[in-house]
């Protein structure tokens, strides 16, 4: 799922000031999952940009409304109605929700409330763990299910580099386990180590340019 | 005690999209083609409970059926109904267009108005 973290309050606030009412919408997808833009989080920061605007004197009301998911048109009907009431809108959901917002709503201001971190999983309840970069060209299945991108300090398809630590950590933070140590130790029980030696070409790091992606069974339906 | 809720809210939210809602649940045939398009029914062994078409007339359904005059524990007992078991990932399919994936989303917002929605260690699906 897609992580995401809370701006700073005063970040927030300074985006949201020159605004007299302000919708703070929560997303009840990912970031409600990673327990930061869902409802609880929304009426969180609805209750803080309330109390600082407060405190400065400023007559700004917020508002707060979650929907379903932010990423999809078909969840907005109830949005679609409240808009026009505000000034400027806050999402707290993931930057590609946030744009999503600001391309149906091209005359409203629209503000991020959330810095979008990374793809990972749960390590446990409000821990995350960044477990894949969506490069594009995934690898897992040579490496054993460990993301060399992802894991390995210099992100290299072809290793271990040479840095590896007797104890099997790396030698760019002592902390992290080598990723290409990991790889080879997995591939060596599953017997497949003779995918360790293999020489991948370089990548074409199709992530540098924006992406979209058509399932094969839907091309037909949106081919030009 | 926990908090009443507030029927009146959730009449209005009910009248506000009444006309196309309960159209939807009245056109729904049980013809059970939403179930074969649904991971969570094909997961869980084809439990009924499973079905779309079961998840929506059993909590939006209800929630018309009363008029909106339910009570905290009615919300509480559809909230694994349209969180728990709908991931909304909206490729239920269904032959005569009834959008199954909108009536869960406006269920939880019904739901969501009265404060009621999954906490933060609950499992989401």
């Amino acid at each position: 799922m897609i992580v995401a973290e809370k701006k700073p309050l005063v970040e927030i606030a300074e985006m949201v000031k020159p605004y007299k009412k302000v919708l703070n919408i929560g997303c009840g997808g990912c970031t409600s999952i990673c327990l930061a833009g869902g409802q609880k989080e929304v009426a969180e920061l609805t209750r803080e940009l309330t109390r600082e605007f407060g405190n400065r004197g400023a007559e700004i009301q917020i508002h707060e409304l979650t929907i379903e998911r932010q990423c999809n048109a078909g969840f907005f009907d109830i949005l679609d109605g409240m808009v026009a009431d505000y000034d400027a809108l806050l999402s707290m959901a993931c930057g590609a929700g946030v744009q999503f917002v600001a391309d149906r709503y091209q005359s409203k201001p629209v503000f991020p409330a959330l810095n979008t971190s990374f793809v990972g999983f749960d390590k446990d309840v409000g821990w995350f763990e960044e477990n894949c970069r969506t490069c594009g060209d995934c690898v897992l299945g040579e490496t054993a299910g460990i993301c060399p991108v992802t894991r390995c300090a210099k992100s290299l398809f072809n290793g271990p580099c040479g840095g590896t630590r007797s104890d099997g950590s790396c030698e760019v933070d002592t902390d992290t386990r080598c990723a290409w140590y990991e790889i080879h130790q997995r591939l060596k029980s599953q017997n497949r180590l003779d995918l360790i030696m293999k020489v991948r070409p370089a990548r074409e790091w199709v992530n540098q340019m924006r992406r979209s992606l058509i399932q094969e069974p839907y091309k037909d339906r949106y081919a030009k | 005690m926990s908090a009443p809720v507030d029927q009146e809210q959730i009449k209005s939210m009910l009248t506000a999209h009444r006309s196309k809602m309960k159209r939807y649940l009245s056109h729904c045939m049980h013809c059970s083609l939403c179930a074969e398009s649904c991971f969570l029914f094909t997961k869980n062994n084809g439990d009924p409970q499973y079905m779309p078409s079961f998840k929506v007339l059993n909590s939006l359904g209800k929630l018309y059926e009363k008029d909106g005059r339910v009570d905290r524990a009615f919300l509480e007992k559809i909230k694994p109904l349209v969180w728990k078991s709908c991931a909304l990932c909206g490729r239920c399919y269904c032959p005569v267009g009834v959008d199954v994936p909108a009536m869960i989303a406006f269920a939880r917002g019904i739901c969501r108005s009265q404060g009621v929605f999954p906490d933060d260690e609950q499992s989401w699906l």
